[in-house]
């Protein structure tokens, strides 16, 4: 037998199978595999805590007959109401059986924590070697389209403007635009922002344009910061800016997460 | 026979002020009647911590007499409740749907008399939100609030909003961190050691004299930053925007710094004795100081 023959035949163990319904060779090979035999060792034992964890759940029939009596002593439920049909003698009316469909939105604190993380990774993330190469500190290239001229110097910026040779870290210029750093994230419609906006649609409707309109707006703000740090990648103060869009972005999952449970 | 047609006229029109008027009235009785108010009433120490939650309303916040915390709860319906509870010095009050409840039937709106010293939780998504004359942490957040927060010293003050913009005026001697995603800040007169003000989309302005010894971080994506500050200001400056434009009324003086100053795009430089750090980072905002 082989491992894959193991494999096959492992989800009869969490049906409870006993040891001795599988093949001898089933055994010895799991005897001789380290992998296996640790694969079938965590089977049994998920296999035996999640049936007991099912009876600890599962409170006894005279719990739930107790309950009944209670509540009939009580005027708020009829005989009618808990007659149980045979097939089912102990519970299932007094128990709901399919609760109120509740949506958690904690899935969206990992995700808020998440997208920082990227925004870390994305400012922390040191260009690749090549981009060294493209940066040559003589040239000087406009910035991007969406940029106004610059305005005359005023005379008071004059005083206080002059260049110095300090390291640039909070105007660092472009020293060639270049496309061959492609962004770590790209937030144009993720899934997980899909499944926000279903999520606000579900428990908040009336809100679902406000935030859909916010969520494309930081998104818009994400793409436009990450192009330009694709483009300027020793621009130290544009990754803080793409760090800030990114915690933006956090922040109106953090909302959603507070506001709309 | 054209008189007659007047006072007939006359009388038309009176029946349908009068009717106009009667649903006038129905209408607001029948609101005025869903309305009720509640209040609670709570003793507590020094310190206290107060925290009020409501999904829809407005909560406002002014010093109380002594040890007192005075609720005073307006439900606009019977689809709302209010949850109160009291574990030693910590008071929860905070509003509880029930089904069918929307905007308007949910709302409870709060006005809270509470001890200058408390440490206050105020959480609402329509707003609006304000605290006055405290002295303890304040902490307020909303979705579309609006926040106002005046005359304030000696504590912590958090702020954040997705959209509705928020004012501080009179902030003294606060740690001072504002964040909003599209919403305006409006900062006057606030100083203390540390003062941030982050808005992706809204514009920051600081109206003040920049305190002494503090640390001022106002950064926006594509908002506009604006500093009104009078000509004796001592400061350190530093400005800049990636994509947009910095000015200055000035006569900044230039030091030695690691950062180097491009015309139009970012300066730096020492007014007066120094006293404090300014830093004004935009994306593609303009960035404005400006002399009062």
């Amino acid at each position: 037998m082989k491992c894959s023959d193991v494999e096959r035949v492992l989800p009869e163990l969490l049906d409870g199978a006993p040891d001795g319904a599988f093949p001898a060779d089933f055994e010895t090979h799991v005897k001789s595999c380290p992998a296996c035999s640790n694969l079938v060792s965590d089977l049994k034992l998920i296999s035996s805590e999640a049936r007991q964890l099912a009876a600890t759940e599962e409170p006894a029939p005279r719990v739930w007959l107790r309950i009944a009596a209670e509540l009939r002593a009580e005027g708020l439920i009829s005989d009618a109401a808990i007659r149980e049909p045979e097939s089912a003698p102990t519970r299932p009316i007094l128990v709901p059986t399919s609760r109120r469909p509740r949506w958690s939105a904690w899935w969206l604190a990992p995700v808020a924590a998440a997208l920082v993380a990227a925004g870390s990774y994305v400012v922390s993330h040191k260009p690749a070697p090549q981009v060294a190469k493209q940066q040559a500190p003589a040239t000087r290239v406009a910035s991007p389209a969406p940029v106004a001229s610059p305005i005359p110097e005023t005379p008071a910026a004059t005083s206080a403007s002059a260049p110095t040779p300090a390291p640039r870290q909070m105007a660092q210029k472009p020293a060639k635009p270049t496309d061959t750093i492609r962004p770590a994230v790209e937030p144009e419609s993720s899934e997980e922002d899909q499944q926000f906006l279903t999520a606000v649609s579900t428990r908040a409707p009336s809100m679902r344009t406000t935030y859909e309109n916010q969520l494309k707006a930081v998104n818009a703000d994400i793409r436009e910061t990450q192009a330009y740090v694709d483009r300027n990648p020793g621009d130290t103060d544009a990754r803080q800016h793409l760090m800030d869009a990114y915690e933006q972005k956090a922040l109106l999952y953090q909302i959603a997460l507070d506001r709309i449970q | 026979m054209a008189s007659f047609q007047q006072a007939s006229l006359e009388q038309t029109n009176l029946r349908q002020a009068t009717v106009v008027t009667l649903v006038l009235v129905t209408c607001l009785a029948s609101a005025a009647l869903a309305e009720t108010k509640k209040e609670y009433r709570f003793t507590v120490g020094a310190n206290a911590n107060i925290s009020v939650d409501t999904q829809y309303g407005a909560i406002s916040v002014r010093p109380g007499s002594g040890n007192q915390v005075v609720v005073m709860a307006t439900l606009k319906s019977d689809n709302v409740e209010v949850d109160q509870q009291q574990n030693g010095n910590r008071i929860e009050i905070a509003s509880h749907l029930l089904q069918g409840a929307d905007q308007q039937t949910g709302q409870v709106d709060y006005e809270l008399l509470i001890p200058p010293d408390a440490t206050l939780n105020l959480r609402s998504s329509t707003g609006p939100l304000s605290a006055e004359r405290l002295q303890g942490d304040l902490t307020l957040e909303g979705a579309d609030a609006v926040v106002n927060v005046r005359d304030v010293d000696n504590g912590h003050v958090h702020v954040r909003t997705m959209r509705g913009p928020i004012t501080l005026t009179d902030v003294r001697n606060g740690h001072v961190e504002v964040v909003s995603i599209s919403g305006d800040i409006h900062l006057k007169s606030v100083t203390g050691p540390l003062v941030q003000a982050n808005s992706g989309r809204g514009k920051i302005f600081y109206d003040g004299d920049f305190g002494s010894g503090g640390n001022y971080r106002f950064t926006t994506h594509t908002g506009d930053i604006e500093a009104l500050v009078p000509a004796d200001v001592s400061a350190d400056f530093r400005a800049h925007s990636v994509l947009g434009r910095v000015r200055h009324d000035f006569p900044l003086q230039p030091k030695h710094s690691r950062f180097s100053a491009e015309a139009g795009r970012s300066f730096f430089g020492t007014v007066g004795k120094a006293a404090s750090d300014v830093v004004l980072r935009s994306f593609s905002g303009k960035i404005r100081l400006k002399q009062r």
